[in-house]
């Protein structure tokens, strides 16, 4: 036995004498421990990032809204929601939880407890940013095209099960919505009950799109303050042609692309406008 | 020498003294190689793990905390080493000297009547079949004399769970030898 471990000491320290085997550098350790600190501090604050955009995006968008409007809305709901910005944020956090793993003293403590720790801290901490502008930052960069902007894209993107918008002109059987998209024409033929909605009230609606038309199945006058984001949207999309709200002056201003309608619609809308008629009118004559 | 701590002798090591690390061996050598036994039966085998978990240590030197125990951090690697030659080949019986075999009898009270007998070959049948979960802290616990604390940091689970681990496998260990005493009618 001892001569067995004479054998070993001797193998192992003839090797480290001749130079075969050397101390790896400590730098390689160093750089090791600051990129794990590192990778764990950024996938942390940018999954408290990602939870205040969620928190945001639901706060202030029309998604969880249309969740009131029936089985129809559970469609616009499904459209609308942001399944980058929760993908990514499930992977931060599992890339968080995994970085923890890795740590000298996780195994100190059940990583249960860790996990419910860290997910607290992120919801804490990402409920303490809703306090800020950031996300309304990053909302801009959604509407002007910024990297940043990619999470929050659902929020530009045109929904073909659900509008909401203010509504600018009431006919019979249609709306002519202001929307993030420009002016859209929402036909109200299956729907009861419309007489409540007025001009100017801020409404949201569910249904099937129709060529550029929307055919509504249920309509919800809500609060502006309820969808602030879709407020800010029809603002960003009107406001370099429209000084103050849109009226039935003004609107000769918009450009044909804002006419949110199909060729044949806008074409007439655009024409109609020229020859001075007003826009009540024209959209009833161009409705037909 | 003897009166260095291993953790002094690392500090040591790591200012230029190479040579210290002939300590470390002469410290390390007994002890994890009666480790290593409680998974691999092979001796050739033992060996060239041992030879393996003093290079790994010597090279990641830098890579240890002198705050913490060196114990706990070689027993580590040598615990590493030894799942993954298990995980590559097949386990074999382990074998228990007569040290202990008597430590695990008693400390482990696995004999709670005098009158039943276990034969040392049915304890080192037991322990082998044990899951490797549970054989790995009652090796350190009761063979290799750690605290909960030690056990905790070289198998990186939490300290309760080391207790856990521990009860379990002896309630196990005793639940398998009543079962071999019945089946030859002891």
């Amino acid at each position: 036995m001892e001569d067995k471990e004479q054998k070993l000491e001797n193998s192992v320290m003839g090797k480290i004498n001749s130079g075969k085997i050397g101390l790896k550098s400590k730098y390689l350790f160093l750089a090791e421990k600051l990129g794990l600190g590192t990778a764990f501090a950024l996938s942390v604050l940018l999954s408290v990032l990602l939870f205040n955009l969620i928190l945001f995006y639901l706060k202030e968008t029309d998604n969880l809204k249309y969740l009131s409007l029936g089985k129809f809305g559970i469609f616009a709901f499904l459209e609308s929601f942001p399944y980058l910005l929760v993908i990514a944020f499930v992977i931060l956090i599992g890339l968080s939880g995994y970085l923890i793993t890795k740590s000298d003293v996780s195994y100190k403590k059940p990583f249960g407890y860790l996990a419910v720790g860290l997910v607290i801290f992120i919801m804490i901490f990402g409920g303490i940013l809703t306090f800020t502008n950031l996300a309304h930052g990053i909302e801009k960069q959604a509407r002007g095209g910024g990297p940043a902007g990619m999470f929050l894209m659902p929020l530009t993107n045109m929904r073909n099960s659900g509008v909401a918008g203010i509504v600018f002109e009431r006919g019979d059987d249609y709306l002519i919505l202001e929307t993030p998209h420009g002016l859209r024409n929402v036909g109200i033929e299956n729907v009861e009950r419309v007489s409540l909605i007025e001009k100017g009230q801020f409404v949201i609606a569910v249904g099937s799109q129709d060529g550029h038309d929307f055919n509504v199945e249920r309509i919800k006058v809500v609060d502006k303050k309820d969808v602030p984001a879709i407020g800010r949207g029809i603002e960003f999309k009107f406001s370099p042609f429209i000084e103050k709200d849109l009226n039935e002056e003004n609107i000769k201003l918009l450009p044909s692309d804002l006419l949110y309608f199909d060729k044949q619609y806008r074409d007439c809308i655009k024409i109609c406008f020229d020859s001075e008629v007003g826009p009540k009118d024209c959209f009833k004559e161009c409705h037909k | 020498m003897e009166q260095l701590s291993d953790e002094q002798i690392v500090t040591d090591i790591l200012k230029g003294d190479k040579d210290l690390y002939r300590e470390i061996i002469k410290r390390y050598s007994e002890k994890l190689s009666r480790y290593l036994r409680k998974f691999l039966s092979d001796r050739d085998d033992i060996e060239d793990i041992l030879q393996v978990v003093f290079i790994k240590a010597y090279k990641n030197l830098y890579g240890f905390n002198v705050n913490k125990k060196f114990s706990s951090w070689i027993y580590r690697i040598a615990h590493n080493e030894a799942i993954n030659h298990l995980k590559r080949f097949r386990n074999g019986r382990i074998s228990l000297d007569d040290i202990e075999y008597k430590l695990i009898d008693e400390k482990a009270d696995i004999k709670k009547d005098a009158d039943r007998m276990f034969l040392k070959k049915d304890v080192e049948r037991v322990i082998s079949n044990l899951d490797i979960k549970y054989r790995d802290p009652i090796v350190l616990f009761y063979f290799e004399d750690m605290s909960y604390e030690e056990i905790s940091d070289v198998l990186r689970i939490p300290k309760n769970t080391v207790g856990t681990l521990i009860l379990r496998g002896k309630n196990l260990i005793k639940q398998y030898l009543e079962d071999i005493n019945k089946k030859h009618g002891r």
